[in-house]
């Protein structure tokens, strides 16, 4: 956010302009995002800092609700599925991801309709994909049938309703968020520095390894981080495909609003969120790893 | 984040749409329905009631059942929203903004609210039907809509067998195959009576719930219930694919199960007799026309069309001789099946649920 408060020097016009006229020209970048600015902060930061006070000042203003996390069981296994959860499915969008965004920066004529491959999960309800995976998965569901026919088992396994069920569907949610930003950070890459790389005597492979790579590490750790923090959220697909123990954070959020513990919801509405923005501080000063703010800014 | 979060009720409502729609509707020939010609003139008025329910094929059922003639009867005007529940009437209280008049609840989520404050209005019995049992009826709020929580089966699983309790369900070695319960993912409430019933309690002494005797029985099922399910159309879906050979159900679900050709069937025996109930939320800005509808869709008759629109049956003892006796083969409310259905004990849930909840998820995560 504060990139973009901050004056821009595009907004200053070259040369020397009245200082008054600066000073105008100054607020223009601020005058242009404060309607979002006003928009977030009355319809989305003061409810969700009315919420989260409810962890503190519900019935009295007490630390107790946080001290009882520590000894609750249920928290600190929700808490460690969900971290592992996420953990795994960001390992599998990046494993599966890189490789296509490599591929959609090299495609020339293809380019286009590989985007809207990538991009068409996104236009579909993250309900109706939960369904359409219930369907493939099951027992007698196309991946079964299929791995039977091919003779690689006799009988159905049980995929659905198990933490790879859960993972499987997450990845394919949340891939496109992995894919872009290494795609953006690959796109900029300049094209006569792999040029001299294979001119200097380069394998393909060297070349990658110490030229690709290194370069597109701000995307990877945009595209990382991203993917990880919208992990941490994820409701439907766990509820709905996952093994009978899956239950994440958002769940027990849910589970807790709706038995009107008000207060032990928004303690762990305020661990999940202080999870995420730890992770972010944290991958910040992560070398290298700044720029990718900057870069997934622009 | 916020994307991917999504409300229970929401899931509920999209997916009842979306599954209702493929399906053959499971209501009864429309020809045959009983028609409210006139009301008394202390249910009629002027203005609008805002009704929240579920949306999907309930409130389609709700119109057809009682909405539109309400509105021609009365001159009052309805305005229904789906996705009602508890939490969002103690949110519109608290902060003053009632968008509701009226919501469709539980006696469990009503008097849960209404023992950490004051969320609902009083019922005006005066204005309620004779027909309405005395069971159904509560200060805050009045039941109006009977349904059940049964065993659901594959006919196709068992060569012919007919599983017909909890015990079977309990039996693996007899009905083979994985099995599907309702957990707490999403706010539900565990099926602590079926736990004691297959461990032989009977019917008549299931409260006080014994919780740990319950989840010892459920120790012994643990294994193979594959899913907690928290929507009602997850159990339906499972079935369908043969994921599961029994699973419980909501009733209502089945009818379009059955009626899309799928070889499943309900067990009503030792099934949990539930019911919805009307709330007016603490200071609705329409209450005295929610006390009206309230009133009026508690009738013999408009309790009778929602009977035949889905099959869920009426708190209206007068309804049944509106209802053929096909049609009475699937209502929870059909004197022979209602009497193998256990009643339902909100109020026991109402003082317990904070406790066994915690106690349920530790079980279920250990």
């Amino acid at each position: 956010m504060s990139e973009i408060t901050q004056p821009s020097p595009i907004a200053v016009p070259l040369g020397a302009p009245r200082p008054l006229l600066l000073n105008w020209r100054r607020y223009v970048p601020l005058l242009l995002v404060a309607p979002l600015l006003i928009y977030m902060l009355v319809l989305y930061a003061l409810p969700v800092l009315a919420m989260l006070l409810r962890s503190l000042n519900d019935p009295t203003w007490t630390l107790s609700h946080y001290a009882a996390l520590f000894e609750d069981v249920v928290f600190m296994k929700t808490f460690w599925i969900t971290f592992n959860t996420s953990i795994t499915v960001t390992l599998g969008c990046l494993i599966l991801g890189y490789p296509v965004a490599l591929g959609l920066v090299r495609a020339k004529t293809m380019a286009p309709l590989i985007l809207v491959i990538i991009l068409l999960p996104f236009w579909t309800s993250v309900l109706v994909r939960s369904y359409a995976w219930m369907v493939l998965l099951g027992r007698h569901g196309l991946v079964n049938e299929g791995l039977i026919a091919l003779g690689m088992i006799d009988r159905p396994i049980r995929i659905l309703n198990t933490p790879l069920a859960t993972q499987i569907a997450m990845i394919h949610i949340l891939l496109p968020y992995m894919i872009l930003p290494i795609a953006n950070a690959l796109r900029q890459i300049d094209p006569s520095l792999i040029r001299a790389a294979s001119g200097l005597g380069a394998t393909p492979f060297m070349t990658f390894r110490q030229v690709i790579l290194p370069l597109s590490m701000s995307g990877v750790a945009a595209g990382t981080l991203l993917t990880f923090v919208l992990a941490l959220g994820f409701y439907i697909t766990p509820a709905m495909v996952g093994g009978p123990r899956d239950i994440t954070l958002s769940m027990l959020i849910a589970q807790q609003v709706d038995q009107l513990n008000w207060a032990y919801a928004a303690t762990l509405s305020a661990v999940l969120l202080a999870t995420a923005l730890a992770i972010l501080a944290a991958a910040r000063h992560l070398p290298g790893v700044g720029n990718a703010f900057k870069t997934s800014m622009r | 984040m916020s994307k991917f979060t999504f409300g229970r009720r929401t899931a509920l409502g999209v997916v009842t749409a979306g599954l209702a729609a493929p399906f053959i509707r499971p209501s009864f020939a429309q020809a045959a329905w009983p028609e409210q010609t006139s009301i008394p003139d202390i249910l009629k008025g002027s203005g609008e009631v805002r009704i929240a329910g579920y949306g999907g094929s309930m409130q389609e059922a709700q119109t057809k059942g009682y909405y539109e003639s309400f509105e021609r009867l009365s001159g009052i005007k309805v305005r229904p929203f789906p996705d009602a529940n508890g939490p969002k009437v103690k949110a519109m209280v608290e902060t003053g903004n009632v968008e509701w008049d009226l919501a469709q609840l539980s006696r469990g989520s009503i008097m849960n609210l209404q023992k950490r404050g004051d969320y609902f209005e009083k019922i005006d019995y005066s204005i309620v039907d004779d027909g309405v049992g005395k069971e159904y009826r509560f200060e805050y709020g009045l039941e109006m809509l009977l349904w059940a929580q049964v065993l659901a089966y594959r006919t196709d699983a068992f060569k012919g067998a007919v599983p017909t309790g909890w015990a079977d369900f309990w039996d693996t070695k007899k009905f083979p195959g994985d099995r599907a319960m309702f957990g707490t993912g999403g706010g539900g409430w565990p099926e602590m009576e079926i736990a004691l019933m297959a461990a032989g309690v009977p019917a008549d002494k299931l409260y006080p719930i014994d919780v740990d005797k319950a989840l010892a029985s459920y120790n012994k099922i643990k294994k193979d219930v594959v899913k907690w399910w928290e929507t009602g159309a997850v159990p339906i879906q499972l079935l369908t694919d043969r994921e599961v050979t029994m699973t419980t159900v909501w009733n209502g679900r089945m009818a379009a199960l059955q009626a899309a050709g799928v070889p499943a069937a309900i067990s009503w025996n030792q099934g949990l007799l539930k019911r919805d109930a009307w709330g007016i939320p603490k200071g609705a800005k329409n209450k005295v026309n929610a006390m009206k509808f309230v009133a009026y869709s508690t009738m013999a008759i408009p309790q009778a069309r929602v009977a035949l629109a889905i099959p869920y049956g009426s708190v209206n003892t007068k309804s049944d001789e509106y209802i053929p006796a096909a049609r009475q083969e699937v209502l929870p409310s059909a004197p022979a099946i209602k009497k193998q259905l256990v009643n339902y004990n909100y109020d026991w849930w109402i003082d317990n649920r904070e406790a066994v909840i915690p106690k349920f998820n530790k079980w279920l995560l250990s």
